[in-house]
């Protein structure tokens, strides 16, 4: 059987791809913007080893009640400036994120996010699935709106 | 925080199969047995039994007795616990590109040649 959720999210961000894979992968500029909001992330809770097999990790501190929450990943692919992939510990979660160099200055950031349970993960499992996250929203919400809620 | 927890896993996992989308899909119009859910389908009423089974472990849908029969209903709860979690994903990582947006946007204008402390 097939497995799971998919999030396409695409950007174009003014800035060549070399800074924009610079930013994602050096710990003083992730400190900058990693977030979430509401979240610090600070400097020396952030960890880059990066190559294939190597630790990414960061530290988020809420600014609320001070909880804090560490995303530990392995990173899986590295092609700079071009594709950058880690895979999440705890859930399975693989995002990869591809720069395309739109050669007017700008560049376009595909982020692509897609859990696979550990009992899912084998080759016959993985051949089935294609049901992106976008869909499941549409989806989503027209099961919803074909069933609306009973408020008791 | 973005952590996903086995049920929402299990739940995503439910919905990934095509004939299981189905068959919610017929269930948001209208409560319905096995039997008159397998009706539409090239499917044996064994083969609806086991997908319900899976809808039914993963809280997309309940089953209650009425008489002989047991109709199945759907449960949106499940479905909105999905959507809230698309939609956390999405928001954080348009926030976070936005953030990358507004540090970009210092980093260049700086003027050419960068100074560091030491």
């Amino acid at each position: 059987m097939t497995e799971v959720a998919e999030l396409n999210y695409r950007r174009v961000h003014r800035a060549p791809r070399e800074l924009i894979f610079e930013c994602m992968t050096t710990p003083e500029h992730l400190a900058q913007f990693w977030g979430p909001s509401g979240s610090t992330t600070p400097i020396d809770g952030i960890t880059v080893d990066l190559r294939p097999g190597g630790v990414f990790e960061t530290l988020m501190i809420s600014e609320v009640d001070g909880s804090q929450y560490t995303m530990s990943a392995v990173y899986q692919d590295i092609e700079p400036p071009e594709r950058l992939v880690w895979r999440e510990s705890a859930s399975g979660m693989v995002t990869t994120i591809t720069f395309n160099d739109l050669g007017d200055g700008t560049t376009e950031v595909v982020t692509h996010q897609a859990n696979v349970p550990a009992h899912f993960r084998t080759p016959a499992a993985r051949s089935g699935f294609a049901t992106s996250l976008d869909r499941f929203d549409a989806y989503v919400a027209a099961l919803n709106a074909a069933n609306p809620h009973q408020d008791a | 925080m973005p952590v996903l927890e086995d049920e929402l896993s299990r739940t995503l996992s439910a919905l990934a199969d095509p004939t299981r989308r189905a068959l919610l899909g017929r269930l948001a119009k209208a409560d319905a047995t096995v039997n008159e859910l397998a009706e539409p389908f090239a499917l044996t009423q064994q083969a609806i039994s086991r997908h319900v089974h899976v809808l039914e472990q993963a809280g997309l849908i309940s089953r209650t007795r009425v008489a002989q029969s047991r109709p199945c209903h759907l449960e949106p709860a499940r479905l909105d616990a999905v959507e809230a979690w698309i939609n956390e994903q999405r928001q954080m990582w348009a926030e976070r590109y936005d953030r990358l947006d507004r540090h970009l946007e210092r980093l260049q204008s700086r003027p050419a040649k960068r100074e560091r402390k030491p």
